[in-house]
């Protein structure tokens, strides 16, 4: 043993592949104090260690602990570090109790001198040690007590916050590893709550961590805050700074520490994590707030993330929060030729947004023919949507169609691809309804009942738009009273603040009954309805199942005029276009509004005789929206009573208006009146059988409303 | 959350001394839940809740269970913590769930139905959870038979019950949620940027609407009140046993009827709306994500999740995609990720003091 101790001692160079133990510039190999250890004799152990690097005893012990631990032992290393008293130790460090410490400037942790910080250091790795090697053992409950005793020291100890240059590296190096512990070893026993104090106290008290480390914690809790199911309430008033953002729960916490996150990793302070981004994505989507993210992912630096990645996400993103000129835009993108062409995803989504209108409806036939294409392999069980998409585009394609040949020939196509979607995917009721509104918009009237009846069936009557489809199709065939019995029907299982567009739809229902007093009342019920509504509840209630044909109190007061006025009651009309005109100040879709508006005044000037003032109304609104089909009609069929020399232009108003909507009916019908006028029979008759064709078979509302 | 009935006696019955007085007014907003349906009647309600009042009415539950099943097990009725037992005795739960798969086990007069409206009403925290616990297999047998012309006046009572109960504990309020915006100062961060006044600034999202009281379940409803009734599993998802969990992952995997990889349609699809998905999606999260280790439930829930992501695409529906498709990303990363402890000390064979 004396050779082997001559050999050890005073070996200053270091060899990595043996353990050595260094101190007060000696460094000695440990394989006899090992031995000592594995003979179970503590003691003897720490003497060789006190001897040969001179030590005291609690320096030697701290680093038999620390030999222990990184040999394995834990329970070893718990034995020795049983054998000082820590708490005893800890307390020695602490500044006098007669000395209350002051909460203004640092005097206090200045004076916790070099000597003393050494032995802080030491100390605080010993109990630090006992925490991990009893977490090790898996007793986390003990092991979170040793760990929060080490953090109440060092805030004992440091009372202002660990100063950033003073502090031994040694001693930083422990309280950030106790600082990330903690909190992890009341999770993994169990206590939340103990759990969320430990990462608030963590991130809201001056330890002087590192940026990583940091960063780790604030993960750490933000997932713990966005998963765990326990709600925890917001910060302590202590910790909260006038005019600072303070989250009120869980999610928006979550949320604003992922946002710092992003952030950092924006400056340059940490590393991309690109699990950060995801938990930030499902957060927000969880709270519909996929604008946000698209601001989040937008400052992302390029090449981080792939840049066709980036922009199928920001589709989504704007796609998710109705943006979908601007989703629009970044699939064309994606799916340029250099880029990812074949995407099977972008291109549904990309004919899917086409479908909703139908100047784009061409382009979204071209993409859903690529995604049928390219549905194969692993995506084969996406061809049923593409069919789908298929023939909304091609339904949507046909009603913009310039001739009746190719209006019927897209028509027939859509129900041909939609009946190849049923194929593909039976369990999906939402195609029902789109091949009824199909059949309903191909008049195919008794086709678009039977679908309708399913959809109701199929979906228990869960779905408003089933019931809607059904009273449109009866009140297409005319048959007004069966569908208010099924709007009535409809009422029954609706919640009442559900039953706007019901109500609507009824109202109008009763006046192609010419049931105007009925229709009267079902308005003031309407109206009452909207305006309860819109005062108790404010912008909190969003119902995503009516949310996009809400009926809103401007709907209610212009269709009240409209009737009032075809009941030549000027007065009542005057009164419900003053109210109109009033909510269209406070709206944000004014344009829209001032244009459904002046168009009504203009009806009404118009039923009263007060053509001039009707004539300029109605130029107005054109001059404002020169597309706006009602007031292309009104226009036309005003000049067309207002002698021969007008007749040219109203002929051109209302071909006009048939070329954006060729199955108007009104249009039809004026158009007849002004070859009539003209001397043109022939054309006149033509135009007759067409209206007439389609007052057999228009509903009271537009099929495509339910979509 | 523990298996050991001792260790969560005293949490359980703290609960009864907290939740006091949102139980009393639970009991009085049930009159107006199921006034239709004359057969559920409602319990005088009580404004002090002792341990001795909580023990006498799980005791009195479980004495009940003899109606119902065929043979209850003695654990229970000499069980100290009668509540803590039914949570997790593994051989109720197997029985609970058979009885409820049964054609017949909606109806009005179901025995099952009944007891857990009554057990839900007696407003002892501990109990509710018990309710809760069953949660996933009522709401989806509840949902997949919906369509198909059967009464369920059963289940829906005891959703009703669910829903009026979160009513009463929210007021019937929205949760709202104010989307950070970093230009402002935080707790967690600052900003050289002079403060504005903040409030008003912020991006305010609806995590749940405003709730109005329902006295029967409306079909264009129903979504929404399955919603909400998951909405409240879901504040109390850290106590809920993980078979539950495990149960609540199969039925997601039913509703969405996608597999992802054969893609045929399946049995049991049933309409998604976001005021049903979106608190099924936070649930999930939990199942994914959250503190359990449970190796069953990560298989369960990922499994969940691919099906549930396979349908978003289905249904095209952005956010839902999203949400899936994130976490599934997410349950990729982890798997690899993770192993090293930032916490330990550097392995070195060099020990300085």
């Amino acid at each position: 043993m004396s050779e082997g101790e001559s050999e050890e001692f005073g070996q200053l160079e270091i060899d990595a592949s043996v353990r050595q133990v260094c101190a007060n510039g000696i460094c000695m190999q440990t394989t006899v104090v090992e031995a000592k250890l594995d003979e179970g004799n503590i003691q003897e152990a720490e003497s060789a260690l006190r001897e040969g690097l001179s030590l005291n005893f609690e320096e030697a012990r701290a680093l038999l602990g620390r030999l222990e631990y990184q040999r394995g032992n834990v329970e070893g290393a718990l034995r020795v570090f049983d054998g000082i008293d820590l708490q005893a130790a800890i307390q020695r460090m602490q500044p006098q109790a007669e000395k209350p410490p002051s909460k203004k400037g640092r005097s206090r942790s200045d004076s916790v001198h070099a000597g003393s910080q050494h032995a802080a250091s030491l100390v605080l790795e010993a109990v630090y040690l006992k925490a991990k090697s009893l977490q090790k053992l898996g007793r986390v409950n003990e092991a979170a007590q040793e760990c929060k005793s080490v953090l109440d020291a060092v805030e004992k100890i440091f009372c202002d916050g660990i100063p950033d240059v003073l502090v031994d590296s040694k001693l930083q190096e422990t309280v950030s590893h106790a600082v990330e512990l903690l909190p992890e070893l009341w999770k993994q026993a169990g206590s939340n709550s103990e759990a969320m104090s430990a990462y608030r106290r963590a991130l809201l008290s001056q330890w002087n961590l590192d940026n990583d480390c940091c960063a780790r914690i604030q993960k750490a809790f933000a997932v713990f805050l966005l998963y765990s199911g326990v709600e925890f309430g917001p910060p302590s008033l202590a910790v909260q700074i006038d005019g600072s953002y303070v989250p009120r729960n869980n999610l928006e916490e979550a949320i604003l520490l992922f946002m710092i996150l992003m952030r950092k990793f924006y400056i340059g302070k940490i590393k991309w994590d690109p699990s950060i981004i995801e938990h930030l994505t499902f957060a927000l989507s969880l709270c519909g707030q996929t604008s946000v993210l698209a601001k989040q992912l937008e400052e992302v630096m390029p090449g981080v993330i792939h840049r066709t990645d980036r922009w199928k996400t920001l589709a989504l993103c704007h796609s998710g929060a109705g943006q979908n000129d601007t989703a629009l835009n970044l699939l064309r993108k994606s799916l340029h030729k250099h880029e990812d062409p074949d995407d099977i995803f972008s291109l549904l989504l990309a004919a899917k947004i086409c479908s909703e209108d139908t100047f784009l409806a061409a382009e979204g036939v071209e993409y859903a023919q690529r995604a049928i294409a390219n549905s194969s392999g692993l995506n084969e069980h996406l061809k049923g949507v593409g069919f789908r998409v298929l023939g909304l585009c091609l339904g949507k394609q046909a009603k913009v169609s310039s001739s009746d040949f190719e209006r019927s020939r897209l028509q027939s196509e859509a129900l041909r691809s939609l009946a190849s979607a049923t194929a593909l995917e039976k369990e999906n009721t939402d195609l029902i309804l789109e091949l009824g509104v199909q059949y309903a918009e191909h008049r195919n009237l008794n086709a678009a009942l039977r679908y309708a009846r399913r959809y109701i069936d199929a979906t228990g009557g869960s779905v408003l738009g089933g019931w809607r489809l059904l009273a449109l199709v009866l009140s297409a065939q005319q048959r007004y009273s069966e569908a208010v019995v099924v709007i009535d029907a409809a009422l029954d299982e609706t919640a009442k603040w559900d039953q706007g567009p019901l109500l609507r739809m009824k109202a109008k229902l009763q006046i192609s009954q010419s049931l105007h007093t009925d229709a009267i009342e079902t308005y003031r019920y309407l109206l009452a309805l909207v305006q309860a509504q819109r005062k108790s509840y404010g912008p909190l209630r969003v119902f995503p199942q009516v949310e996009d044909d809400k009926v809103n109190e401007y709907d209610v007061w212009h269709g009240l005029a409209n009737l009032y006025s075809s009941l030549s009651h000027w007065k009542d009309a005057e009164i419900c276009l003053g109210k109109a005109r009033a909510l269209v100040e406070f709206s944000a879709d004014t344009n829209f509004y001032i244009l459904s508006f002046v168009t009504v005044s203009g009806l009404m000037l118009e039923r009263r005789g007060e053509l001039h003032e009707a004539l300029s109304a109605y130029t107005n609104a054109l001059l404002l929206e020169p597309s706006y089909v009602p007031c292309k009609i009104l226009l036309g069929s005003l000049l067309c009573k207002m002698g021969l020399k007008m007749l040219p232009l109203a002929r051109t108003l209302l071909s006009d208006a048939l070329r954006i909507e060729p199955t108007n009916r009104t249009a039809w019908y004026h158009l007849g009146l002004v070859h009539r006028d003209d001397g043109r029979m022939a054309d006149a008759v033509d135009c007759f059988q067409a209206a007439s064709m389609l007052e057999e078979s228009d509903p009271v509302e537009s099929f495509t409303s339910i979509l | 959350m523990s298996d050991d009935p001792a260790t969560t006696t005293p949490s359980s019955i703290s609960d009864d001394n907290t939740d006091a007085t949102a139980t009393t007014a639970t009991a009085t907003a049930t009159d107006t839940a199921v006034a239709d349906d004359s057969s559920y009647s409602t319990k005088p309600s009580r404004p002090h809740i002792t341990w001795c009042d909580s023990y006498t009415k799980a005791q009195s539950a479980v004495d009940s269970l003899s109606s119902i099943l065929p043979h209850v097990p003695p654990s229970l009725s000499s069980s100290e913590t009668p509540a803590t037992s039914l949570l997790h005795d593994p051989e109720i739960a197997k029985e609970f769930s058979r009885l409820l798969r049964q054609p017949d086990s909606g109806l009005g007069d179901n025995n099952l139905c009944r007891w857990l409206y009554d057990t839900f009403q007696t407003g002892q925290p501990a109990l509710q959870l018990v309710v809760l616990r069953f949660l996933p297999i009522l709401a989806g047998v509840y949902l997949s038979r919906a369509s198909l012309h059967k009464p369920l006046a059963g289940f829906e009572a005891v959703l009703l019950a669910l829903y009026a109960h979160e009513t009463t504990v929210r007021n019937g309020q929205a949760i709202t949620v104010s989307i950070p915006d970093l230009s402002h100062s935080s707790i967690y961060h600052e900003t050289t940027k002079t403060p504005k006044n903040t409030a008003t600034e912020l991006n305010i999202a609806v995590l749940s609407p405003t709730l109005e009281p329902h006295g029967t379940v409306r079909s264009t409803r129903r979504a929404r009140i399955v919603g909400v009734a998951l909405e409240l599993y879901y504040t109390k998802i850290s106590q809920i046993p993980v078979d539950s969990k495990i149960e609540f992952c199969e039925f997601c995997r039913i509703w969405a009827g996608e597999d992802g990889d054969k893609g045929k349609g399946k049995e049991g699809r049933i309409n998604l709306p976001w005021e049903l998905l979106q608190p099924m999606l936070r649930i999930l999260g939990h199942c994914l994500m959250g503190p359990d280790k449970s190796k069953e439930l990560h298989e369960a829930a990922c499994c969940a999740c691919r099906s549930l992501y396979a349908r978003s695409l289905h249904d095209i529906n952005p956010k839902a995609i999203l949400a899936t498709g994130s976490l599934l990303r997410l349950v990729n990363m982890t798997s690899d990720l993770d192993n090293f402890d930032h916490t330990d000390i550097p392995q070195t064979n060099l020990i300085a003091l």
